[in-house]
């Protein structure tokens, strides 16, 4: 497949990034480049091969149900761009 | 300044009383004044540095030191998180973001009783070899050709990190390593860069490029220092469950640079026509020493190499694309007011990130969207089982791996290719190592025609560290590298 136009803008949304027209095309260009280029695994044979997501191979522990007083409502919110009382403000969602 | 400082001989300085924390930090802090030509750190912490270097040398007095190195100042990578202290990730979209808790790695480091600079420039979100993609501009490389005046990379994505061990501006610094960060940028300057194996260093606290990859370590001057700060900054961590749980070991004090009877393997899939003859010629040199020296060459195949480069621009960019997701304008970081909530998420990280950061977040959407998931993203992870089981097979034969750290020595700012893929092939030689999860390490071997750096990488299998630092220790002490850069940022 190709970046066109379209593809790219509806890839821009599902990554929630604007693209401007002026940057279209050379961002198709290069993202082109790079599927041509990771493209060519598509010639080594994998059909007997377990995939792998991470190196470690290590039971991932159960760590004790305890409370402590980290990450209060306070320290959590300090670097919102926008607050009031113990939420964060967005713009409306609901008309 | 000694071009001879090193953690080991600081702390015995330190421990003789030949010098204190904050004199020593206040000569640290002149050069990062002096060399500020070199663009390398993001934030300096001229005030937080000195008050902590008082409080060290009060523990000095009292004799209630926190270890041996207390009292020296290191640089910090502008990607882990330090209290009250800004951490950038060199991105627009973190400018104005001052944590409020401290990453494991820098608590440790802290914990030791070393000094915190200031936070060194890199990549943004660490996606480079270069150094370019920072928001606040390029680093320059202390080393310059012998026939130009030009200005070189100095590597990337820890470009600020290894330029600042090299210009002096730090004895030792912290970087962290997703495809090659630490040691493409060690090899481009004369830095000793050691990537520890996957979840020997906790990531907590460390801003996340590519969860399955990211990986902190230090940049050094020598082999012995590179030692002193894994065996500070490792170990399991509770709060980070990919950390590993294998206790560490004492690496500095193990040391044994004897190789006697080892066996080191010299991957044919490494060799090229396009490598410069001065870096074939070097990694030929070390082969026989390391010959001379009592280990054993061993011929090895490492078949799927070539495979792992594009692996990794699906897997990394993917892995990014979801830790990324979480800068939308609304719990930290820069917010760009929108006409409604997905105006904002759009207008925010389109004006918050810069090209390198948008090409690999949509790549990654891209690999991950339905449709494409299984042809790229599956694929990717099952050609990264493959070189897993090239790396376990090759570790039954040999100890350790030797190939060159990066296919050239540093390059001029102004001749960075404008091609993406172009840019991605500085990393070939270490990304392997990231998508198998094992230990690496580059140290300077000699200086190429242009009196610039050349790397050479070692390669032990997972949670060898004791042994890759061995036989990096061996290949040191025969060559005995001293080469300096001349400081031409001193007027």
């Amino acid at each position: 497949m190709e970046f066109d136009k379209k593809s790219l803008l509806k890839l821009g949304k599902l990554a929630r990034i604007s693209i401007s027209d002026d940057k279209l095309n050379n961002l198709s260009k290069d993202l082109n480049s790079i599927l041509e280029f990771v493209d060519q695994l598509k010639e080594i044979k994998t059909d007997q091969v377990d995939p792998t997501s991470n190196s470690l191979y290590q039971k991932l522990e159960v760590r004790d149900d305890k409370v402590d007083t980290k990450n209060s409502a306070e320290d959590i919110l300090e670097n919102a761009p926008e607050k009031e009382m113990d939420f964060f403000v967005v713009p409306k969602v609901i008309e | 300044m000694k071009d001879s400082y090193t953690l080991k001989s600081l702390a015995v300085l330190l421990e003789n009383n030949k010098i204190s924390s904050k004199e020593l930090t206040s000569e640290y802090l002149k050069n990062i004044e002096n060399g500020k030509d070199l663009n390398c750190y993001n934030t300096i912490s001229q005030e937080k540095a000195l008050i902590d270097a008082e409080k060290s040398d009060e523990r000095r007095k009292s004799q209630n030191l926190r270890s041996k190195y207390d009292g020296i100042p290191i640089g910090i990578k502008d990607l882990f998180c330090t209290k009250g202290v800004a951490t950038t990730a060199s991105s627009k979209i973190l400018s104005n973001f001052v944590p409020n808790y401290e990453s494991t790695v820098t608590q440790n480091c802290d914990d030791a009783g070393l000094i915190s600079l200031g936070k060194l420039n890199c990549d943004e979100f660490a996606m480079g070899s270069t150094n370019k993609t920072s928001f606040f501009g390029s680093v320059k490389n202390p080393w310059k050709s012998v026939n130009s005046d030009n200005e070189l990379v100095p590597g990337g994505s820890s470009g600020g990190s290894a330029a600042a061990v090299s210009g002096d501006l730090c004895v030792a610094s912290l970087g962290t390593d997703t495809g090659g960060s630490i040691r493409q940028p060690a090899s481009f300057t004369g830095t000793v860069g050691l990537k520890p194996s996957y979840g020997r260093v906790s990531r907590w606290g460390i801003v996340a490029f590519a969860s399955s990859l990211d990986q902190a370590g230090p940049i050094t001057k020598t082999v012995e220092d590179a030692a002193i700060l894994l065996d500070i900054i490792s170990g399991h961590d509770e709060k980070d469950s990919t950390s590993s749980v294998n206790p560490k070991e004492n690496y500095y004090e193990n040391l044994n640079s004897d190789i006697k009877g080892m066996k080191i393997g010299i991957p044919k899939e490494f060799r090229s026509d396009k490598l410069p003859a001065s870096t074939q010629k070097s990694w030929d040199e070390c082969a026989n020493l390391l010959k001379t020296n009592g280990a054993e060459i061993v011929d090895i195949s490492l078949p799927h190499t070539m495979s792992a480069l594009p692996a990794y621009y699906i897997i990394a960019p993917a892995e990014a694309s979801s830790n990324l997701a979480r800068y939308d304008g609304v719990r930290y970081g820069l917010r760009v007011k929108g006409n409604d909530l997905i105006d904002m998420y759009e207008k925010t990280r389109s004006e918050g990130f810069g090209d390198e950061v948008k090409r690999r977040i949509l790549i990654g959407t891209y690999v991950l969207s339905s449709g494409y998931y299984d042809a790229y993203y599956i694929k990717a992870q099952k050609i990264r089982s493959l070189i897993k089981s090239d790396y376990v097979e090759a570790f039954k034969k040999v100890d350790a791996i030797l190939t060159p750290s990066t296919p050239s020595t540093a390059f001029e700012i102004a001749n960075e290719p404008s091609d993406p893929v172009q840019n991605y092939l500085n990393d070939i030689f270490t990304v392997p190592v990231n998508l198998a999860g094992l230990p690496g390490i580059s140290i300077p071997y000699a200086n190429d025609e242009n009196n610039l750096p050349i790397g050479l990488q070692l390669i032990t299998n997972s949670f060898e560290e004791q042994k890759l630092l061995n036989v990096a220790k061996n290949i040191e002490e025969t060559i005995n590298y001293s080469e300096t850069p001349e400081k031409w940022w001193l007027k």
